[in-house]
């Protein structure tokens, strides 16, 4: 239990002129686990997670990774250090095939440049062979292997969305952020993803998931923070969550009625 | 497995042989003015094609290579590879400063703000005569010399150093594809914000790649001032900005090979149709509407696509009962 949390977000805060967005909200992710972040519409999950991505600044409050605060750091320089995040509207490298997207994504993990590039150089040719290897296997494990050459524009939506999470995932994170991954796919392609999140963890990944879908919540998530107009309003497995009975006031009122 | 590649080599190959299937000194010429517009185009198609910006400044850091090489060669009599050498540094000096103000701005604001630089650029020399003899241009530049050889004076000579260069530069091109330094390039293209999440720094890789595209275009200027020996500031005028943007877009962007086609039909174009003067300005007007309307991806496009065509025609010709016989 007292293990220091891999993030932690200290009161953090955003408005949009008037709007409070997010009102003083503090949450931790452990080492290892699945966090789910759930609430209804408007709860400020997004908001919340831009701010923890690096791609909004808070308007107050404190973020640390691994004990160093990234409150300043743009979003390019938190990826540096191991947070990866998949984007709520499809994001890929659209006129890439599937392995040059994975390729592109691998830069964080490469070191060697153009000039070794130009040379030949042993170094350069080592990082290359160890990065193909490297990227078969997470091919295999979003089971993409067949698509490998196939553009990514041309890829059906469900295998989008695998290539997201494989796009994240060959970037070596050590954590990734997972915002709504399994909207707009169908209960089949929803549970072949959960199942995915689920490996990436054994893999040592820690996983943040933002998300709307309640079945997808329970299922796969260690804890859970929910938020409620901009403020948290309950934390705790997901039993304890579902019991809650502020949860069921605010948001999971009808599902767990009929559950 | 990804030595240096094959076909690269074979077309580098037939390029060389070219002049001396002539003896005709003005064809030696319009090759090395294919040349020279091939790297030049090479280097724009890292901003088009790679980054995919669009830049209309291009010709000014072509132009600010010619003069640099001229007027330090001329005044102070250094040597012409130390003027080529200058000729890329300021260059990218210039770039850098350029891209470092406007790079943080995309899309069509960024290519505005390259036109304005550009027009900058072309108006000083224009008026800053004391150091550029202004419209009168600069005369009587030192021909290149290299060691061994001494002073180039045949325009065959000047073909093989620029084919050097572009050889050169296109390898560079090759190669970069396949590092983590091109990747990040064709990331930035595709998804700047997916590639600042992991851990690109899009405005850092836009600069890299746009300095490395003016550098080579200041030594490709270079080396036009030395083998011309008369420059103008004609070079950095709307004229040769729009060429380059047909050569690279017509060829085929994003290629090695497109932007050095774009060049030899540019080049062969131009003097092709001489006689029409002014009006050949219509016809390459008209080359870059139908190139966008029906080959968006340059004429390099139409290779693959021949190729599937003459697939199907084979296959129908093989077997045209299987192929309607199958399910």
């Amino acid at each position: 239990m007292s293990v220091a949390p891999l993030l932690q977000a200290d009161h953090l805060t955003r408005t949009f002129g008037g709007l409070v967005a997010v009102s003083d909200v503090t949450l931790e992710v452990r080492d290892q686990e699945i966090l789910g972040l759930i609430g209804p519409n408007g709860a400020g999950k997004t908001t919340m997670f831009n701010m923890l991505a690096g791609s909004m600044p808070p308007t107050s409050g404190h973020i640390r990774f691994d004990g160093a605060d990234v409150t300043a750091l743009p979003a390019h320089a938190r990826a540096r250090l191991g947070i990866s995040r998949t984007f709520q509207i499809t994001s890929v490298f659209p006129a890439l095939s599937t392995i040059e997207n994975l390729r592109a994504a691998a830069w964080r993990t490469q070191s060697t440049g153009w000039w070794q590039a130009v040379l030949h150089t042993p170094a350069w040719r080592a990082e290359e062979e160890a990065l193909d290897a490297r990227l078969r296997d997470v091919l295999a494990f979003c089971e993409l292997d067949a698509q490998a050459q196939v553009k990514a524009d041309s890829l059906s939506y469900g295998e989008q969305r695998r290539l997201e999470v494989a796009i994240a995932l060959a970037a070596q994170p050590r954590l990734l952020l997972l915002d709504e991954p399994a909207a707009g796919l169908n209960p089949e392609e929803g549970q072949r993803l959960v199942a995915m999140i689920r490996r990436v963890r054994e893999r040592g990944v820690t996983v943040l998931l933002v998300e709307h879908h309640m079945r997808v919540v329970m299922g796969v998530c260690d804890r859970i923070v929910v938020l409620d107009h901009g403020a948290r309003i309950a934390e705790g497995t997901p039993q304890e969550v579902a019991n809650h009975p502020d949860v069921i006031r605010v948001y999971l009122g009808r599902e767990v009625a009929h559950a | 497995m990804r030595s240096l590649p094959l076909p690269g080599v074979a077309v580098f190959a037939a390029i060389a042989v070219l002049p001396f299937l002539t003896g005709s000194s003005y064809l030696h010429h319009v090759m090395v003015l294919w040349l020279l517009f091939a790297l030049l185009a090479l280097s724009l198609n890292v901003i088009i094609g790679y980054l995919g910006e669009l830049s209309f400044g291009h010709a000014a850091f072509f132009g600010l290579g010619a003069y640099a090489s001229a007027v330090l060669t001329l005044q102070t009599g250094a040597p012409v590879w130390l003027g080529l050498v200058f000729a890329g540094v300021l260059a990218g000096m210039a770039g850098f400063a350029i891209g470092y103000v406007s790079l943080r701005i995309v899309g069509p604001q960024f290519a505005i703000l390259t036109l304005g630089f550009g027009s900058i650029i072309y108006t000083v020399t224009n008026y800053w005569v004391d150091l550029t003899r202004g419209p009168m241009g600069i005369t009587n530049i030192p021909p290149l010399t290299l060691p061994i050889v001494g002073p180039l004076t045949e325009a065959r000579g000047y073909f093989g150093v620029v084919l050097a260069c572009v050889a050169l530069f296109a390898y560079a091109c090759h190669a970069l594809m396949t590092s983590r330094t091109g990747r990040a390039f064709l990331a930035v293209r595709e998804n700047a914000p997916l590639a600042a999440s992991l851990g690109i720094d899009v405005f850092r890789t836009k600069l890299l790649g746009f300095v490395t595209a003016t550098v080579v275009a200041g030594v490709a200027g270079g080396l036009y001032a030395h083998y011309l020996r008369v420059i103008t500031p004609e070079l950095m005028s709307l004229h040769y900005m729009a060429a380059l943007i047909i050569m690279v877009v017509v060829g085929g962007r994003g290629t090695i090979i497109g932007p050095i086609l774009g060049a030899a039909i540019y080049v062969v174009l131009l003097e092709v149709l001489r006689a029409f003067g002014p009006a050949r300005l219509i016809v390459f007007a008209a080359l870059l509407t139908l190139s966008v309307i029906f080959l968006p991806n340059g004429l390099v496009s139409l290779w693959p696509r021949l190729m599937a065509a003459r697939d199907r025609r084979q296959a129908r010709l093989v077997s045209p009962a299987d192929a309607e016989t199958s399910p």
